[in-house]
């Protein structure tokens, strides 16, 4: 009772209680009665004066209701925006073809045993993070018509890469402003988008927690590369890792012979063996070139669905053939081998597997990624994947 | 505070000790913050902006493009973006002239839309019809309606299913012709895309109602893959509307546990009874009079109008024409998207229209009504026929009838009671003896008992009943 008096006493002296709170009160009552005349159809409009929104538009054939209107958009250009005190202009303009009509006949585009007599196109793609001279001498000593070969780069977002990007540039420079028959046919040159490829140390680049981190970054940019570059003309796809110092002058032309669709090379790195007098000496060096094995499948199978297998690791024993072992000095240098994975040391890859889909898996496709997932999905699109045991190319030593 | 400020500017020698103060605080404070920002900006200069840029401007065949500068706006139209349209076409002639209307219309700056056709296993001048098309349409005099970069590219498949093979056994045939349609798209694709394309759209050519700003509208969503709901018109007999494009949806359990039973090359495509998904489609999912910018996660998507960044497409994502957990083509495109960490989205209230094309049933429930129409037609010629013929061999006495069935019926109404009847036997008798003269003189004479009978004349018939009445044909 006390409680009550004193309430109203209160009520009675206090102005903005005895003011506030009918107010408040009545607010109450009548947002509550609104909101339930929203939610519930019928409440404030009689059933029988429902209209279906097609009356309203006087068509069933409208894109939206009129009700809600679309934002107004301007079309005044922005493109110098980002010119403030704050940023400065961070975006460079590029040089973009002027309109033209093309017209292309994919049909007569071949990829075949006989590529430079046919005059096939092949396009060379590196991701680097390094420019080696080697590489680039390696480059110029192909015996591949030049008019045929295209090139293709992507550089990290990265002082490494920007570094990289000036010595291309230079070499590049050279070359394209030489001699007209010295001149690659066209190079184009990336700057990558998605997170850099190397932004991880040399020590701890072949740690199995960040190999599947940095193999999938790896992935992206080689997609990238590929998606921008590939043209209606290219018939060859060559993937020449930046660190290829050495291979023979034929290479491209020894590679087309084989008419396989996905083909490697067994890549090698040479070395001063300081076992013996410190000669040069081969070891074997990109082990992602493997046939598939059943204690591997088996491994697969009992993995979750977000696992990768990689060779090279105790952890994962796969047992796999790895055509890096399976050198034989004396054999073919033209012996083939089935394989069921690939590395991107030095693979060649006829254009239409990788116009029919098969890219760079950055994420685990049938627990595999980049170059080995590449190998799974052209399986699965129907190619065969071959690998050349005894035809090397060499690796740069670290 | 700007009391302050004024008072220590104006350096008023009473200023009190602790104004001083706070001031300085103030100053100290503006100073820092300042010198915070000029930090933070030599920072992101040094960092983010300072990368280093290749001059090949004089250097012949060679090209630099900086891929973060092609990631795709909100704001495209005013940022300058390029879009590259895919149009796959295929015995598309007759949709052409429409598609190109359509096109001419749209609002985003022509000149950055660059446009890619890939014709393929053509019966039809699909070519031709084509390139006539795009002659006339880069030939506007208006210089800002004219079209970027145009490029075909045509490359024959073949067909694996025959037509009529399709129709009596869709749904098997659904598996190898989507992964043969997702090849074609791959194609196209993968030489349609340059580096500085920031945006790809791909599109149906059949296609009847589309807003003129459509490019805007699904841009400024600002997502990776953008659709929107997809419904096609249909004949008043089939109930004017439909939701057409299924392909866009949401996976659900159902979904994932028919997924788990198939093989692995199986494809599961929507609409058909043997694989019952239970899956939230987004056709289903409008809502007449909703908000058109309302936004559904998906997890397959259709073909019709898919907007995409670009950098999608460059990361690898693309249409698989191998079964992609238990998908193909545009659905497993969705998959493949949202397996690479990019957001898939769908527009449930903004529709574009398809065209309708009649499917087989339909063109033999129209079939029959075509019939029905014709039977209705002879029919209604006989009976025109027929009614001639009666008109002329038969006379009409239906009107005149009419009269005369009320004088007649009137006369026996049982309903009038206590009729007065009056009948004036006045000069009968007269007659009747008369009669008896002549029937006795003339008894040969058989009709003349009949012409003599006595008229009866009721009282209740009109002026002319009584005349005829009156009328005594012995006065002749």
């Amino acid at each position: 009772m006390r409680g009550v008096s004193e309430i109203a006493y209160r009520l009675r002296k206090s102005h903005i209680i005895r003011y506030l709170l009918p107010l408040f009160t009545t607010f109450l009552v009548i947002s509550i009665l609104y909101s339930r005349s929203n939610i519930e159809i019928g409440t404030n409009d009689l059933i029988q004066k429902h209209r279906w929104a097609h009356e309203d538009e006087d068509s069933f054939y409208f894109t939206y209701s009129k009700k809600f209107k679309m934002p107004a958009y301007s079309y005044n250009s922005k493109k110098d925006s980002n010119k403030n005190w704050l940023f400065f202009s961070s975006k460079q303009e590029d040089v973009i073809p002027q309109s033209h009509i093309a017209h292309y006949d994919l049909n007569k585009l071949k990829s075949t045993a006989n590529a430079a007599v046919d005059k096939e196109q092949i396009l060379i793609l590196t991701p680097m993070q390094t420019f080696h001279a080697k590489y680039w001498e390696n480059l110029l000593q192909l015996t591949y018509p030049r008019e045929l070969i295209e090139l293709g780069f992507i550089i990290p977002r990265s002082k490494s890469g920007d570094n990289a990007l000036k010595l291309l540039e230079r070499e590049i420079k050279k070359i394209q402003t030489g001699k007209k028959e010295q001149r690659f046919h066209k190079i184009t040159v990336l700057r990558q988008e998605s997170p850099s490829f190397n932004e991880l140390g040399e020590k701890q680049r072949h740690a199995l927690e960040v190999q599947k981190e940095r193999r999938a970054k790896m992935a992206l940019a080689r997609n990238e590369l590929l998606f921008s570059t590939i043209g209606p003309y290219t018939s060859w796809v060559l993937w020449l890792d930046a660190d290829i110092v050495e291979t023979p002058p034929t290479l491209l032309q020894d590679m087309t012979s084989h008419d396989k669709p996905v083909l490697a090379a067994n890549i090698y790195q040479k070395f001063k063996n300081p076992d013996d007098n410190n000669k040069i000496d081969i070891r074997p060096y990109d082990f992602n070139n493997w046939a598939e094995s059943a204690i591997a499948l088996e491994l697969a199978s009992k993995m979750d669905n977000d696992e990768i297998i990689v060779e090279g690791y105790s952890e994962l024993a796969t047992y796999r053939p790895l055509m890096a072992h399976l050198y034989d000095q004396n054999g073919d240098i033209n012996a083939e081998m089935h394989l069921d994975g690939v590395g991107g040391g030095c693979t060649l890859v006829k254009a239409e597997v990788h116009r029919d889909g098969a890219m760079f898996p950055n994420f685990p496709f049938y627990h595999l990624i980049e170059t080995e997932g590449f190998a799974k999905m052209a399986k699965r699109l129907g190619y065969e994947i071959t690998g050349l045991p005894n035809y090397l190319a060499y690796h740069v030593e670290e | 505070m700007c009391k302050s400020i004024f008072k220590l500017l104006s350096g008023n020698p009473n200023t009190q000790k602790r104004t001083t103060n706070s001031s300085i605080s103030l100053i100290s404070i503006l100073g820092s913050i300042f010198s915070l920002l000029l930090l933070v900006r030599i920072i992101l200069v040094n960092t983010s902006t300072r990368i280093y840029t290749p001059d090949f401007k004089n250097t012949p065949g060679v090209e630099y493009y900086d891929l973060q500068n092609y990631k795709g706006n909100k704001n495209g139209w005013q940022m300058g973006d390029r879009i590259v349209f895919c149009v796959p076409l295929r015995d598309a002639a007759e949709h052409l002239p429409r598609f190109f209307r359509l096109l001419n219309n749209m609002t985003y700056p022509h000149n950055w839309i660059d446009l890619t056709f890939l014709v393929s296993d053509s019966k039809d001048d699909t070519m031709g019809v084509l390139l006539d098309n795009l002659k006339s349409l880069q030939s506007n005099k208006d210089k800002t309606k004219i079209f970027g970069n145009i490029e075909i590219f045509e490359k024959d498949f073949g067909q694996i299913i025959g037509q009529s093979f399709s129709d009596r056994h869709g749904f098997a045939a659904q598996g190898p012709r989507r992964k043969l349609m997702a090849r074609a798209r791959n194609w196209l694709g993968s030489v349609a895309l340059k580096p500085y394309h920031s945006w790809v759209y791909w599109r149906d050519v059949d296609v009847e109602v589309i807003p003129d700003t459509i490019m805007e509208d699904l841009m400024h969503h600002d997502k990776d893959i953008i659709v929107p709901n997809v419904w096609r018109p249909l004949p008043e007999w089939l109930g004017h509307i439909q939701p057409y494009d299924l392909n866009s949806w949401k996976e659900s359990g159902g979904g994932i546990q028919l997924a788990n039973t198939l093989s692995d090359d199986a494809v599961i495509v929507e609409g058909y009874p043997e694989y019952a998904t239970w899956r939230p489609h987004l056709a289903y999912m409008r809502d007449p009079s909703g908000d058109p910018e309302v936004e559904m996660e998906l997890d397959g998507i259709g073909g019709v109008s898919i907007l995409s960044k670009a950098r999608v497409f460059r990361a690898g994502s693309h249409f698989p024409a191998f079964s992609f957990e238990k998908h193909a083509e545009t659905e497993a495109f969705g998959k493949l998207s949202r397996r690479m960490k990019y957001n898939v989205v769908g527009l449930p209230n903004y529709v574009v229209w398809h065209i309708y094309e009649p499917s087989s049933d339909d063109l033999k429930h129209m079939e029959w009504l075509a019939e029905e129409e014709q039977k209705r037609l002879e029919e209604s010629k006989i009976r025109e026929f027929y009614d001639k013929i009666w008109e002329i061999g038969f006379e009409d006495v239906r009107d005149k009838w009419s009269e005369d069935r009320m004088q007649v019926l009137k006369n026996v109404d049982p309903n009038k009671l206590g009729r007065n009847v009056f009948v004036d036997w006045s000069d009968t008798d007269e007659d009747y003896e008369q009669d008896e003269e002549n029937l006795a003189t003339e008894s040969n004479s058989k009709d003349a008992n009949n012409e003599e009978a006595p008229v009866f004349v009721p009282e209740i018939l009109g002026e002319d009943a009584k005349l005829k009445a009156d009328f005594n044909p012995d006065e002749v």
